[in-house]
């Protein structure tokens, strides 16, 4: 069995387990891979000002950085992308690369750099969690390290303001909404019917936007009108977070049943493609029913594989 | 451009059909400034607006000037002159040439629309971010290769006060995206996977969207083609793109089929010093 894990992050508020965008993808990955995560609340410590979070400590090793941790966790068999073929693996990274330069930036944005979000919900709310004297310093520290993020990678020289790129940010942020809302469609996930890592994600990139109460953000709105997002993120919220629902079907298969599974289903459809082609091809057919004995006959032998 | 200057162009873009006499202007391609350019991470950008203006079958004239850079509106090459307009950098030109209406993405529907503009993000995340980190923050390629490029065309002590300038910049970027504690093998890994994820994805099929090509090929084939023909301290880069096959023929493939015909039109011409830049043969 894995070691236990433990997972430092910041507190949840209005719904969400937590309300930092990072730290929600890990805990709805760790949700979706089965995997037991003792939860840490920084908040009211210290470590609001010292730790980078989110923080997966596990058996004297530190992880950093959605990324990093959503590896570590697959290298201890908890792997929630495990069905993937390889194109929806690469798919996967695209729409992760996407999800990081159009959206991330427009949320960085409307929780830190607007100034009414700011002065009226954000502030607030990271103050209220910090102790004494930190209320002071840990939002600021924080908006600043949001501003300078968004003015180096978005502003085309070290003099831009953040007024030039801000249309750009939120048209950007717009058009990824819709992308993503295309990409989902009506499915309950965006590779069939079990979550991925690249639900993690964009739950953990949308579902802020989507319950944080701002006094007026535009790219709330824009989500609102985008009903399949929104029934996503409520989809994922009551299913893996609800308080006394159980996990649905997580049960740590064992990795090598999975793959003969998949083997076996494999080799069921080749073998039922094959029998429709024989049945259609017209040399065979006066000898129709002895190719159904041998068709049953084949199916038999392969069900002990 | 703000976005209403944008929505301005493009109405009146709408107004014409493509003219003939279209050129793009581009920096001079002598040994030394080909090598600039990639210092100022847009030497693939050239390469992506021809392939995209060839993919989209319309005539476009080259012209390398010296001034390209302070001709061009916003500061950036390439650009077009269409008729009466001005148009830089690759995103717009693609706009500009939709309103006219050509548009290699029409033919996608919305969810293969937005794969593509997934895997575009994708090159620019990666590919863009692990070109600027070989050049600037690997010690040994910014002291040899890319300061020394980078300044060549300004006297002392301008050469040194802009080298080292940019390569603050380029740090500080690094810094806030957290590439700065990367060492260069893990970039090179990252590259792999990059490569990775498009080597699947292009599969057996000839473009990324099988048959017709589209803004996404024309981003691919510029970038790799810079980091198959650039010469740095180190080949390893080149390598381990050379490793997929797949992403070697499709580079070999959209060179044959769009800049061979160029190659034949302009032997005559001053302009076409590019046909004899560097090239996968």
């Amino acid at each position: 069995m894995a070691a236990p894990m433990e997972l430092r992050c910041w507190g949840g508020d209005w719904d969400l387990p937590s309300v930092d965008p990072e730290c929600l993808i890990v805990l709805a990955y760790a949700k979706f891979a089965g995997a037991d995560l003792t939860v840490k609340p920084i908040d009211w410590t210290w470590k609001t000002i010292t730790a980078t979070v989110p923080e997966l400590r596990s058996d004297g090793s530190t992880v950093t950085e959605p990324t990093k941790i959503l590896n570590f966790m697959r290298k201890q068999r908890f792997n929630a992308d495990y069905e993937l073929s390889a194109k929806q693996g690469a798919d996967t990274m695209a729409y992760i690369a996407l999800l990081e330069e159009k959206l991330r930036p427009a949320l960085l944005h409307t929780f830190w750099v607007d100034a009414e979000n700011y002065a009226d919900l954000t502030r607030p709310w990271f103050a209220s969690r910090s102790p004494f004297p930190l209320n002071f310093f840990v939002p600021s520290c924080l908006a600043s390290a949001g501003l300078s993020r968004l003015l180096l990678t978005k502003a085309e020289s070290p003099l831009c303001g953040v007024k030039e790129v801000e249309g750009k940010i939120y048209s950007d942020a717009k058009e990824c909404l819709n992308l993503l809302s295309h990409r989902l469609g009506s499915s309950h996930y965006f590779f069939g019917s079990m979550p991925t890592s690249l639900d993690a994600f964009v739950f953990g990139y949308v579902a802020p936007l989507h319950k944080a109460p701002f006094p007026s953000s535009r790219l709330q709105q824009h989500l609102k009108q985008l009903a399949n997002l929104c029934h996503f993120c409520n989809t994922v919220l009551k299913t893996f977070f609800e308080e006394g629902s159980p996990p649905p079907a997580q049960e740590t298969v064992d990795a090598n049943l999975q793959k003969l599974t998949q083997l076996v289903n494999k080799e069921s459809i080749l073998i039922e493609k094959m029998d429709d082609n024989l049945r259609s091809s017209p040399q065979h057919r006066p000898h129709r029913k002895n190719h159904k004995v041998s068709a049953g006959s084949s199916e038999r032998n392969s069900t002990p594989a | 451009m703000s976005l209403a200057a944008e929505a301005f162009v493009s109405q009146i873009a709408a107004a014409e059909p493509w003219p003939e006499n279209a050129t793009l202007y581009q920096p001079l391609n002598g040994k030394n400034h080909f090598f600039m350019l990639i210092s100022c991470h847009v030497s693939y950008v050239p390469i992506m607006s021809q392939a995209y203006l060839k993919m989209c079958g319309l005539p476009v004239h080259l012209c390398c000037r010296a001034n390209a850079e302070y001709m061009s509106p916003s500061g950036k090459v390439p650009f077009i002159h269409v008729g009466n307009q001005v148009v830089s950098e690759l995103g717009p030109i693609v706009q500009f040439t939709k309103a006219k209406g050509h548009s290699l993405s029409d033919g996608l529907d919305d969810v293969q629309r937005a794969e593509m503009k997934a895997y575009m993000e994708l090159v620019n995340n990666m590919l863009l971010t692990a070109e600027l980190y070989i050049q600037w923050c690997d010690n040994a390629t910014a002291a040899e290769i890319t300061r020394p490029r980078y300044s060549s065309p300004y006297s002392w002590p301008l050469n040194y006060i802009l080298a080292y300038q940019k390569q603050w910049e380029v740090r500080r970027k690094m810094n806030a995206i957290g590439w700065a504690g990367k060492s260069l093998e893990q970039v090179y890994e990252d590259v792999s996977q990059c490569c990775q994820a498009l080597s699947q994805r292009l599969g057996t099929q000839p473009y990324f969207f099988n048959k017709q090509p589209t803004e996404l090929d024309a981003l691919v084939f510029g970038h790799l083609f810079t980091i198959l023909t650039t010469r740095l301290t180190n080949d390893e880069l080149g390598e381990r793109v050379k490793s997929f096959t797949n992403l070697l023929s499709f580079c070999r493939r959209i060179e044959q089929n769009y800049f061979e015909e160029q190659d034949r039109d302009s032997q005559s011409g001053a302009s076409s010093r590019h046909s004899k830049g560097p090239s996968l043969m």
